[in-house]
């Protein structure tokens, strides 16, 4: 009897501990990595394609990055199909914002709608949590370009560079060793290329195993920006342009 | 079949509805034979419409109802406290219905109500404001606020706002916070915190009187009389304000009562005494 | 009838809004506020439906200060508190018992340091307008502005024209709506600047 009311919620362990979360933030440490970093002039968002397969009929659009409103975008580590639905929900929470106030949603509150409903889920019964952690890029007028992450279990946080998914800890001590203030956009994509290059373990880097998107302002409209998520050329041609094919190639020799 | 159901359910074939039937005929009271009980409701569909097509004096003069309307009420805030007086006539159209209503309903010690407009309406409300504030007292270990009382039943009001409620009142009294205050509500959902307010079809005539005599600095005396004097005026040239004035004073220690006032009995002593009143004889 | 007026110039936004409370042929009140702060750079006046007003009103200012205090003080800009004012509105007006208000929004954006002014009426109808009224004070108001306003006024400027316009109803109006309450809303937020 306790067995069966167990298994329908999400309850405390003896030690404190909620299991369900747990396993949540386990399956995401499996999923490909993420990465996500902050520089003056944008945000850059890459991720690890983990299922290729020459069978696969891809359109060329991204898996797991998405575009939540006019001056933001996200990046998926863990299920797919759980992310679809958070992302639905986000995105008409950020048009009804946008309808009623008739000015874009800031950043941090149309994640801390996400994280509500993320939250919900780790307490209310007969529910599982959500398997999918986010990064975040967005633009406010407040505070600009920003860079966050969230978690299963409904807890944010903003970065200058983080990374999510499988070898996390690994992306972020490069992350760590090589961030610097005052990178420029460029600087910022070659990298997250770089720390991708070594995280991953593929041994050949190319587009097939690739997401990349990049969050900025425009040059034409002031205070509009740009998402845009990167075609495979775009993305072959940043490989090769920094020079980490090269480097590997060194170390194999 | 049609036949068959006619044998059953015609009136004449119908041995015991013939014995009813027959029975009620030969009584006065042809509802205590009802053999199923049941609740009277009224043959419409939309009670609140049917209530103002029937009732709204304004739009229809011809209305078969008429809600007992006129009234005088006044309460105003002085040196001393507050004074509250009203008159006691009720009319339903131009039948005077009674010359003996309360009008100042007694809320709680320190909290008074007046009564203008609908008299079921603001009985009904002003005495489960009474419980509410009660309640408030309860929970809260502290008297309720003249500000929070008169709130309840403006929010009350509002929400009934269109479905015929008929309400002018003033919540009157004295917390240590607040000192002596008035709320003016009305069933419109309007309510105002203010010095001087007279509510009613007399309150043309009882503010003439109150704002030329009317100053801060009245005794309680003056101020008593004033409101007095001040409700003989509005029944003198009110058809619909009469009978008797009910004199109130609230201050620190709660309301006090300072007797009931025969119109009919005053107007002639006041008339000598102030000289006034020159337009009636004798 | 109850008078709200409101004249954006150079440096802030002026609103008047008459002190007379009235129920039929009475006047209840003379020092009535038909204005409410709803955060430090936004005032609303109204007039309307009496109980709807104030009700009203009541309502947006706690969404509003809701949403200020959920966000950390970041507080709403003047555009989308008149967004979020029409919103309702128009809401209202499909439901089974509308809103009778209208309002004036003065505000002023401390992000782009710019005065506003919005006028909103039940219908849900919303326009930024450089002046404007509801009720009769338009119809006696809205041709003196029309030829004496001047986009580069100052406060000072604003308030003597606000002045003319005052003079003008008191003269014309044939009731009295016993002055006016007169607020203002610039960088330093509301004040109210009544003689």
């Amino acid at each position: 009897m306790s067995r069966r009311y167990d298994s329908r919620t999400t309850i405390f362990s003896p030690e404190g501990r909620l299991y369900q979360v747990e396993y949540a933030q386990e399956a995401i440490s499996q999923a490909g990595t993420a990465i996500g970093i902050l520089s003056t002039e944008g945000v850059v968002l890459a991720c690890e394609k983990k299922f290729t397969s020459k069978l696969l009929d891809n359109d060329g659009s991204a898996e797991k990055l998405y575009i939540l409103n006019d001056n933001m975008i996200c990046a998926v580590a863990g299920m797919t199909a759980d992310a679809g639905i958070l992302i639905n929900n986000v995105r008409v929470q950020a048009q009804q914002y946008l309808k009623t106030y008739n000015e874009q949603i800031p950043c941090e509150l149309l994640i801390k709608r996400i994280c509500d409903v993320k939250q919900g889920y780790t307490q209310h019964g007969g529910l599982r949590p959500f398997g999918v952690s986010f990064l975040y890029a967005g633009y406010d007028d407040r505070y600009e370009f920003q860079l966050f992450t969230s978690n299963p279990s409904g807890n944010y946080s903003g970065w200058k560079a983080t990374s999510i998914g499988a070898n996390n800890s690994a992306a972020q001590t490069l992350l760590k060793k090589d961030y610097k203030d005052d990178l420029s956009l460029k600087d910022a994509c070659n990298l997250a290329i770089k720390v991708l290059s070594k995280t991953m373990d593929a041994s050949s880097l190319n587009s097939d195993k690739l997401e990349f998107a990049t969050l900025s302002l425009s040059k034409l409209e002031k205070g509009k920006t740009v998402r845009k998520i990167w075609k495979d050329e775009e993305i072959d041609l940043l490989i090769k342009e920094s020079g980490v094919l090269d480097e590997k190639k060194d170390d194999d020799e | 079949m049609n036949s068959i159901a006619q044998k059953y359910t015609h009136t004449n074939n119908n041995r015991i509805l013939n014995e009813i039937t027959s029975a009620r005929d030969g009584l006065a009271s042809t509802h205590q034979l009802e053999l199923a009980p049941s609740i009277q409701l009224p043959p419409i569909s939309q009670p609140t419409d049917f209530l103002r097509a029937h009732t709204d004096d304004a739009t229809n003069p011809d209305c078969k109802i008429k809600i007992a309307h006129g009234t005088t009420t006044l309460a105003f805030r002085f040196q001393g406290g507050i004074i509250v007086a009203v008159d006691s006539r009720a009319t339903q159209g131009n039948w005077i219905a009674s010359q003996t209503v309360k009008k100042v309903i007694e809320i709680n010690p320190f909290l008074l109500g007046t009564m203008a407009g609908g008299a079921a309406d603001c009985q009904y409300w002003e005495t489960w404001l009474g419980t509410q504030c009660r309640l408030h007292e309860l929970r809260e270990k502290e008297r309720i606020s003249v500000a929070a009382a008169s709130k309840i039943l403006g929010n009350l009001v509002y929400e009934y706002k269109g479905m015929g409620l008929s309400m002018g009142t003033m919540v009157c009294g004295y917390t240590k916070k607040e000192g002596p205050t008035i709320y003016y509500v009305d069933s419109d959902g309007t309510r105002l915190k203010g010095d001087l307010f007279c509510v009613g079809s007399g309150q043309t005539f009882a503010y003439g009187v109150l704002d030329s005599e009317y100053k801060w600095d009245l005794t309680i005396e003056e101020a008593l009389y004033l409101g007095k004097r001040s409700i003989l005026a509005a029944t003198h040239r009110d058809a619909y304000s009469g009978g008797s004035v009910n004199l109130f004073h609230v201050a620190e220690e709660g309301w006090v009562f300072h007797g009931n006032h025969n119109v009919g009995d005053i107007f002639y002593d006041i008339k000598e005494k102030e000289k006034s009143f020159n337009n009636v004889d004798g | 009838m109850d008078i709200i007026l409101g004249i954006r110039v150079q440096e802030g936004t002026i609103i008047a809004a008459s002190k007379a409370a009235t129920r039929g042929i009475s006047i209840l009140k003379d020092t009535d506020d038909k204005t409410r702060i709803l955060n430090t750079h936004n005032l609303v006046a109204f007039t309307g439906e009496s109980g709807d007003t104030v009700h009203f009103t009541e309502y947006i200012q706690a969404n509003i200060q809701l949403h200020t205090m959920r966000e950390n003080d970041l507080e709403l800009s003047p555009s989308a508190v008149a967004s979020f004012v029409r919103n309702q509105l128009a809401t209202s007006l499909r439901s089974r018992k509308p809103y009778q208000v209208n309002v004036l929004l003065a505000g002023y954006d401390v992000k782009t340091n710019t005065p506003t002014l919005n006028w909103i009426d039940y219908l849900g109808t919303q326009t930024e307008l450089p002046y404007g009224a509801h009720g009769y004070a338009a119809f006696y108001c809205s041709s003196l502005l029309d030829r004496h306003y001047r986009t580069d006024m100052n406060i000072d400027e604003g308030l003597k024209l606000l002045d003319d316009c005052l003079e003008e109803l008191e003269r014309r109006m044939p009731i009295d709506f016993k002055g006016c309450y007169i607020k203002v809303v610039d960088k330093d937020g509301v004040r109210d600047i009544t003689k």
